[in-house]
């Protein structure tokens, strides 16, 4: 019982940042220039609903990753048998937090150390040593909206699409108290409550979607002549783009948890040291069980202006949508005075809106000849980052390089090349991240291959 | 002896930390009354050897840690003082720790025995420091166990007496996680 309810905490506590990986850009040619996006470079995701209806151009259309970062895995992985004495759950959370599809240069150093304890009746210090790096200042936010897979297809200036949808985030926050005596091994004291809280939600769903994209707005440049792609001939343009979406709702949980140990006036003085708390109030529907789907209405909307070659995006994703649930409410909540977890139903069919969190991406690029620079601010659930990078051309050469601030506010640098080959070109890069379990610096070689 | 803490809730960090070590250090003699501490002794009459028993009392520690985590190695650190008023001679301090079951920590061999000479109207300090001990190790997988202390009295002038004050006993407990 006490082996399931550590592995639980530990899952609890590691597992949840798994959702970050989507912080991995498999595309060498993106990752170079500091993982900017722009209306042909990068935005194979759909940031920006109106780049659909923007001409391709000479900057690419796609992009086909090549996971490198498999044999370096497969030479040297670390070990999921958790019987196994190298046994590591921090490094099994960084290959979740970071797939193993590119190349790492360097990581942070492994976690590892004793941890120590000293107890007396009225004296409790805990050192973690190492540990205390995957413990945060702040609280631990995590997760993101995720369109997983699903297809498209166009019909002039319509399209239609389908795509599954998930939507995962938690945020735990340690009490005051509990984050000083972990991170910072100060001694517990009497009368004092260790707590934590808990604000985890899941939810997802099917989305069907009908799009509309056009050119709005166009004033030819003097000396545009043949080149149609407005990014490069100096023309004015405004392209727009907006796409109502339905969304099936296959299933949604939430969870509010507060949990806590209050010491007595001696910390060790009776026979139950402390008095513990847990309160948790869990909200879920899902298909085919308690509530069934859930049906809402969502839409992604974009505009992307283009003037004497500068280029200006706004787009938002999943704008309004909402899904509405019939969902079942409970308890759950432990009795320090009788050991003992009591459930009970608050409410059953109860009517409850879910609304899946914006997506909101502005970017800015100019193209001088060949040369590209731009930015983006991409601000999402939990987390805003912001990209700048540029890309040189010299024949059939191009020269990258770029910077970041990631979700961790951690500013990252990227530089690489590419080469171009008629209609496909290779490219590399070499990108700085913080996507692991102790948001430390680590560093990436990815491989692609742009079309062209 | 009260419980000492549910240390298995700090556990789930320990596993992290790879083939690496939890370190406890758990000071007994601050959960021991301070009146068994010290203890009294004699006068002790003229007789070849005479023993006292200063405290035997039960421990309730790691709970649930046996679930979760292996015992490595485990160490003790044990020191006295005597404040010997009169008579002189020679003697041991005898640690004992036994499991919980056992109806008496004194049936069980000693881990720890702690010589020392006693001079009229001196103080005398003695310690140790018990490395590895199997015993101690076997007794702290459990979630309870008994201790015991007791002084054998050898004496070469009577009447002995005086003050004997545990001053310390901290045991060391290595532990690796076995999720």
């Amino acid at each position: 019982m006490l082996r399931n309810g550590c592995l639980a905490i530990l899952m609890l506590v590691l597992g949840l940042p798994f959702g970050v990986a989507q912080g991995q850009m498999l595309d060498a040619r993106r990752l170079g220039m500091g993982g900017v996006v722009t209306s042909d470079v990068g935005d194979y995701t759909g940031s920006n609903i109106a780049f659909r209806a923007v001409p391709k151009g000479t900057g690419g259309s796609g992009s086909i990753p090549l996971p490198l970062g498999l044999i370096q895995y497969l030479a040297d992985h670390p070990t999921f048998d958790s019987k196994d004495s190298t046994f590591n759950i921090y490094e099994v959370a960084n290959v979740l937090l970071n797939p193993p599809l590119t190349i790492k240069l360097w990581q942070p150093s492994e976690v590892t150390g004793d941890i120590s304890i000293f107890v007396a009746q009225d004296s409790l210090k805990v050192d973690l040593a190492d540990v205390k790096r995957v413990i945060p200042k702040d609280s631990m936010k995590q997760g993101g909206v995720f369109h997983v897979g699903g297809f498209s297809k166009s019909f002039g200036k319509v399209f239609l699409a389908m795509s599954p949808l998930i939507h995962v985030k938690n945020e735990l926050t340690l009490s005051d108290n509990l984050r000083d005596a972990l991170r910072d091994a100060v001694p517990f004291t009497g009368n004092t409550r260790y707590g934590l809280t808990d604000e985890a939600r899941a939810q997802a769903a099917i989305s069907f979607q009908v799009g509309y994209a056009l050119r709005a707005l166009y004033r030819p440049s003097p000396d545009e002549g043949q080149n149609a792609d407005p990014r490069r001939n100096g023309s004015t343009s405004l392209y727009l783009g907006a796409a109502p979406k339905y969304l099936l709702g296959l299933a949604y949980g939430d969870a509010h948890s507060i949990a806590g140990a209050t010491t007595g006036d001696t910390l060790f003085a009776g026979s139950n040291p402390v008095t513990i708390d847990m309160d948790t109030q869990t909200r879920h529907a899902v298909v085919g069980g308690d509530g069934g789907m859930g049906s809402g209405l969502g839409s992604d909307v974009g505009a992307v202006l283009y003037w004497r070659n500068f280029e200006l995006g706004l787009g938002l994703n999943d704008f309004g949508s909402q899904i509405r649930w019939s969902t079942t409410v409970r308890r759950h909540a432990y009795d320090d005075s009788t050991n003992q977890f009591t459930t009970t139903e608050v409410a059953s069919g109860e009517r409850f809106v879910s609304r899946i969190p914006v997506t909101t991406t502005v970017n800015v690029a100019k193209r001088i000849g060949r040369t590209t620079i731009a930015a983006d601010v991409v601000n999402g659930d939990f987390r805003t980052s912001m990209h700048a990078g540029a890309e040189f051309w010299f024949g059939m050469l191009a020269l990258r390089s770029g910077l970041s601030r990631d979700q961790n506010k951690m500013a990252q640098f990227a530089g690489g090349a590419g080469y171009r080959l008629g209609k496909i070109g290779i490219d590399l890069a070499i990108a700085t991240n913080s996507r692991n379990i102790e948001r430390e610096r680590g560093a990436e070689l990815s491989a692609s291959l742009s079309l062209y | 002896m009260r419980r000492l803490i549910p240390i298995a809730l700090l556990l789930p960090l320990l596993a992290g930390c790879g083939n690496r070590n939890l370190i406890l250090t758990i000071d007994i003699l601050s959960f021991m009354d301070p009146g068994s501490r010290t203890v009294n002794y004699g006068p002790i009459p003229p007789t070849p050897s005479d023993t006292v028993e200063v405290f035997s009392d039960s421990l309730n520690l790691l709970q649930g840690i046996s679930d979760v985590t292996r015992v490595m190695s485990a160490s003790l650190d044990v020191a006295a003082s005597f404040d010997n008023t009169s008579g002189a001679g020679t003697g041991e301090v005898l640690i004992y720790f036994a499991a919980a079951d056992s109806t008496n920590p004194f049936t069980t061999t000693p881990i720890a025995s702690i010589p020392f000479q006693l001079l009229a109207g001196q103080i005398t300090n003695v310690s140790t420091h018990i490395e590895a001990s199997p015993a101690l190790a076997e007794v702290l997988t459990h979630d309870r166990a008994k201790v015991g202390l007791r002084i054998i009295f050898n004496g070469t002038s009577f009447p002995i007496q005086g003050v004997e004050t545990l001053t310390k006993l901290t045991a060391t407990v290595i532990m690796k996680k076995d999720l």
